[in-house]
Parts: C-alpha cells; structure tokens; sequence
C-alpha cells in the first residue's frame, strides 16, 4: 500500500505518458497498415483487387477518356475511397504485380471534412459500376 | 456435433431427461430460416471439460407456432429466447419482445421473409 | 405505500464503457431484483453476413462486432469456414494465431482490472495500468500493423509474418508488462482500501455458477473449470503451456486475481510461443465453397464464444450465428446483483467486464 502511495507522488513529477499532439506528430512504423497506392502504368486491369476488397473501396467504372494503356481495353479508371477502406490489403495481396501496381503505405488519410462531396461522389461511382455490370 | 431431431411437444421432455447441469452448460438457443414461414429452432449444449463435445436438439417449426419455454430447468436461457423473439418474429412461451428491437417494431431481420 | 425505490443504472452512466441499462429495485441501499435492457448498439451484423458480403470478406465483418476481442472474432469464423472446406493450416499459423490472441487477452484483461479500479474509486491504480496496457498495445500494433483492427487472420493462415525484430521486442515488452503485473498483484491482494471495495462483495457460489451456466474469468473466479482452450484441439494450446487459472473465493477480488494469472500465463504462453516458433510458411490456400454446418468455440477474454456457420455451397453463407460470453453470462449478471448494495452496483459491473457491443452485435 505505502509503495502505491509512493509510486503515485513521484508520478506527479513525471512527464505525462501522452505526446503533445498536434505539434508533436505521430510517429507511424514503417509497417503500419495505411493508405494503398496505385501504379497506373503496372497495372493490367485484371479487377481482382476490386473482387477482393470486402467493402469494395476499389472501383473500376468506364470513363470519357481513360488512362493510356494496353491492357484497358473497356476505358476503366481506378477510383479508391479511403475513407471506405478498412487498410485489411486483401487487394494487395490478391493484385498479381504487387508493389508495382498497387501497394499500401503507411499514411493516413487526410481529415474527410475538407474533402469536396466525399459521400455523393463514391455513390455516383457505385450507381455507375451497376449500370454497367 | 451430434444432432438429434425431436419434435415440437417433446422437446422439453428430451431436455429434461438429458440436461444435468453439472455435465452440460447451454450454449445457445438457434434459429435459421428454411423457407418462407418455417424455421428451425436449435438447443445448442456443450459438455464441460471435454474435447468439444456438442449436442445439438432441433425441431422444424411453422413461423406461428409457439416455442416451449425450458426456463425453469436452465435460467440462462432466458436471454436467447428473447433474441429469438426479437430476431424471427416468433413466440416463444414468456419471452418478450423487446431485447433488440422496439417492443412495437414490426421487423424480424433473420426470419426468411423480406421486410 | 410503495417499500422500494426503482433506480436505473445507464444507458449513459459515468461508470460504464458502453451503453447497457440496468433497472435496479431496491429497499432501501439493497438491491432486491434487476432488470436488464441490452440492445442500444444493435448493428445487425448476422443479417448483414448473410445479405451482404461473401463468405470470404465477413472474417473482416465480424472483426467490427467487438473491438476488444476482435481477434477472437474472427478466429473462430475463420475456424469455422476452415472446418467446412477441410484444409489444414501450417503449425507456424496457428502459433501466430495464439500469439495474438494471448496478446488480446493481456491488454483485455489490463482494461478490465484498470476499469475495476476506476470503479472502486482508485483513479491512480487506473492510470497506472492503462498507461503500462500501451506496452502490449505497441507490440500489437508492431505485430499486425493496427492498434485495435488486427485483420491479421486470413481463411487459410495469417497475414503477415514475424520477424525477429518486431519477436525480439515483444519479448522485451512481455517482460516488463510482467514485472507490472506482479506488483499489481501486490496491490490487489494487499491493497486494504482495493480489499474493502472487492473482497466479498458480488460473490458466485459455485452451485449458483454451475446453475446459471456461467462463464469465463466469472466463472473460473467460482471454481468452475470452464476454459474453452481447455475443450478445444484447433489449436495447439496445451503446447504452449496453457494452465487453467481457478479460484474458490467468486467475488470480485477473486476475479481479478483469476484476470491477473490469466495474464501472468498468457505472457508465458507468447514467450514459448516465441522461443520455439516453427519454420514454413504462414498461409495456405484453401479451395472451395463452405458447405455444412459448423460450431466452433473459443475462449474470449470474457469467456466462451461460439459461432455456428452454416454454408450452402455457394458464396453467400445461410447463416452465421454469435453467441458472444458477455451475451451468455447476463442471467448471471442479473443473479449476483441481488442482494448487494447499490452503491456496489458500478464496481461488480466493471468487475464482469461486460462488452456490450459484442452482445448487441
Ligand atoms: S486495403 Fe482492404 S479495404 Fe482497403 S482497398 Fe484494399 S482490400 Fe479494400
Ligand atoms: S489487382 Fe493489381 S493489376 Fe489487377 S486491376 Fe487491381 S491493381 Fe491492377
């Protein structure tokens, strides 16, 4: 009991357990689960990332003048939601040129406040990828 | 798992005569849609110390009968009948609504029918 | 007249963690009868796993019914889908797999004895501990690469494998969370204002344990020997130098001693764990759809969890039902109220270590 009291007073001059954020900033480990990144050149529009991600943060839906590359042969544009996404890396691990075409970093995403129509504009995405399968 | 079938008016009887709660604890009450208005409802037991040994008492049932109540011999069961209420839109013998849902609400999630 | 007096504890109350309401009536500071009303965070997440999403992606759904124990959670989904396809996975997954899992449990249990002391009106002791739970939530975060969403078990294995780096501070960590524990153990035995607030108060008979079908540290606090690492042959549990931890006593003392051992083996688990993982590999694909019927139990940090699973062959399953501990130990909850002071109720509350959002599901 008298070592508890003790450990309590000296814990009144010890620095506090927490950091001062925001101006001191989190330091993430370099393996931290975060945003995934996306090559446009490596990728070859297989879709199995978009097959894999369980709440379907990946969506290839046709546009007007799509990415140049060989293997788009329906004009298809990679669209991610990073807020929808739960950083599990089902899709890298499903993706066949991991690193190159997609990849997860460790950042996080920036505040969605700021973002312009973060919700109306995935659903006009999810409305469009219906139409079309 | 070991399944054994008993029917509507028996399951109580089959409960009691196997139930010794020094040996058995409930696990769970279980229901799954089979089809339009029926259902199966499943009394899950595990034995206590031993390598997974689970048996399981199921009955088919229509959706407007009423489901014997096994309280009064396990007291714990009061909680999966009433999800069972909750869930299926089915009676069960002095469970009621109310666990989940509204007491009013006319929704029953699991039961095979659409909302 | 009316004798008794109706005091609601929650749903928003300073003591608890999650919404719950308790309806106590009491005479005078005596509780004499308790009802109970659980359903404030419903997610209908059984609904959702079977409209929803495909058997493959709902090890992740599941994963959000709890965020304490979210491991277990989908442990025993995945351990139920790999019952149905018939595959066996590697040694070095199913150490993984008990490795984080005892981790779960160490900072669950930490929470739970932290949360007591809150309760009890020991706001240091609370401190204390959820300052040295950040230990074990580092090594966690090191490990699966998120503090709280593991996702680290795949159908199959697990996601990322252990280098010896992110093994050799784990190690480092365990050791210093176990030298804390010991002198909580301390505390909680010697401690004399601890001892006024817990010893004797909100006890479970054994008989009444037994009646009640209760589980978990409740009712090992009791004597009852339920462990479902115990019952269970998926995983490799006797291997790693699992001891069931009992007491006689079944009041709220005697459950947070259960909790504290609890710990002190499950740091000895990851250190076997860690000092004889076995070499291969982490995954193996598992073909095929689920078909059948499958029941599989797991020990939670607040006791046993079952999932049953039941698959058509197809890629949508029929039926995922969970049956979570704090779900199945609320008839008991209800008992041992009845009887103590009201004054009590907050600290035997923390004392269950109840996780509502797990029941409500
Ligand atoms: S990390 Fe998971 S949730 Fe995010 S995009 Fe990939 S598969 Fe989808
Ligand atoms: S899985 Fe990889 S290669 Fe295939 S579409 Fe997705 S990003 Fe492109």
């Amino acid at each position: 009991m008298f070592t508890s009291f003790a450990k309590a007073f000296t814990n009144l001059f010890k620095k506090p357990q927490t950091i001062d954020y925001p101006l001191t900033p989190i330091v993430k480990d370099r393996d931290y689960r975060g945003l995934i990144g996306y090559g446009e050149e490596a990728c070859i529009y297989c879709l199995k990332c978009e097959k894999a991600c369980p709440p379907g943060a990946i969506l290839f839906v046709p546009v007007e003048n799509p990415p140049e590359n060989k293997q788009n042969k329906k004009g298809l544009k990679y669209h991610y939601n990073p807020y929808l996404c739960i950083y599990c890396s089902e899709c890298v691990r499903a993706c066949p040129k991991p690193d190159e075409a997609l990849w997860q970093s460790n950042k996080k995403p920036e505040v969605a406040v700021m973002d312009d129509r973060v919700n109306e504009g995935w659903f006009e995405l999810e409305k469009l990828k219906k139409q079309n399968d | 798992m070991k399944k054994i079938k008993v029917s509507l008016e028996s399951v109580r009887d089959e409960i009691k005569s196997f139930y010794d709660y020094k040996q058995w604890h409930l696990l769970t009450l279980n229901g799954l849609a089979l089809a339009e208005n029926k259902m199966e409802v499943q009394w899950i037991f595990s034995k206590y110390e031993a390598m997974d040994e689970i048996v399981v008492y199921y009955t088919e049932i229509e959706n407007t009968e009423t489901i014997p109540s096994i309280v009064d011999m396990i007291p714990s069961a009061i909680i999966s009948q009433r999800e069972i209420v909750d869930m299926f839109g089915v009676k069960v013998d002095g469970s009621e609504k109310g666990l989940y849902l509204d007491e009013d609400s006319m929704q029953r999630p699991l039961s095979g029918c659409s909302i | 007249m009316k004798k008794t007096i109706n005091i609601p504890l929650g749903s928003q109350h300073i003591s608890l963690l999650e919404p719950v309401r308790f309806k106590f009536e009491c005479e005078n500071e005596k509780i004499i009868s308790v009802d109970s009303d659980v359903g404030f965070v419903h997610r209908g997440i059984e609904r959702a796993c079977t409209t929803k999403f495909k058997f493959d992606a709902i090890g992740y759904v599941v994963a959000r019914v709890c965020g304490l124990c979210a491991i277990t959670h989908s442990l025993s989904y995945t351990a139920a889908i790999e019952k149905l396809l018939g595959g066996e996975i590697t040694k070095k997954a199913k150490y993984l797999r008990i490795l984080l899992l005892e981790l779960d449990r160490v900072h669950s249990h930490m929470l739970c004895l932290s949360h007591t002391c809150e309760n009890a009106g020991f706001e240091a002791m609370f401190m204390r501990i959820m300052g040295d739970r950040e230990l074990v939530m580092e090594i966690q975060e090191l490990l699966t690469g998120n503090r709280v969403q593991f996702d680290y078990i795949n159908i199959g294995g697990v996601n990322r494998d252990i280098s010896s780096e992110v093994a050799q501070k784990i190690v480092n960590n365990l050791y210093e969370v176990k030298q804390r524990v010991l002198g909580y153990m301390d505390e909680f035995t010697n401690n004399w204002s601890l001892s006024l607030k817990f010893k004797t108060i909100g006890a479970l008979s054994l008989d009444d344990a037994y009646r009640l079908n209760a589980i978990g540290p409740l009712a090992r606090a009791s004597g009852l020997n339920i462990d479902v690492r115990n019952e269970i042959g998926y995983l490799p549990f006797s291997e790693v130098g699992f001891v069931m931890q009992t007491h006689s006593e079944g009041d709220i003392n005697a459950r947070n001693i259960v909790r504290l051992n609890e710990i002190l083996n499950s740091i000895l688990m990851c250190e076997n764990i860690l000092s004889g993982l076995p070499e291969g590999e982490i995954f193996t694909k598992l073909k095929g759809k689920p078909n059948g019927e499958a029941v599989v139990r797991f020990e939670a940090p607040r006791g046993e969890l079952m999932y049953y699973v039941k698959g058509n062959g197809s890629a949508m399953l029929d039926r995922v039902r969970i049956k979570t501990p704090t779900f199945a130990s609320i008839p008991a909850f209800s008992h041992i109220f009845v009887g103590e002071n009201y004054a009590d109720a907050p600290a035997i509350l923390a004392s269950f270590d109840p996780c509502l959002s797990c029941t409500a599901k």
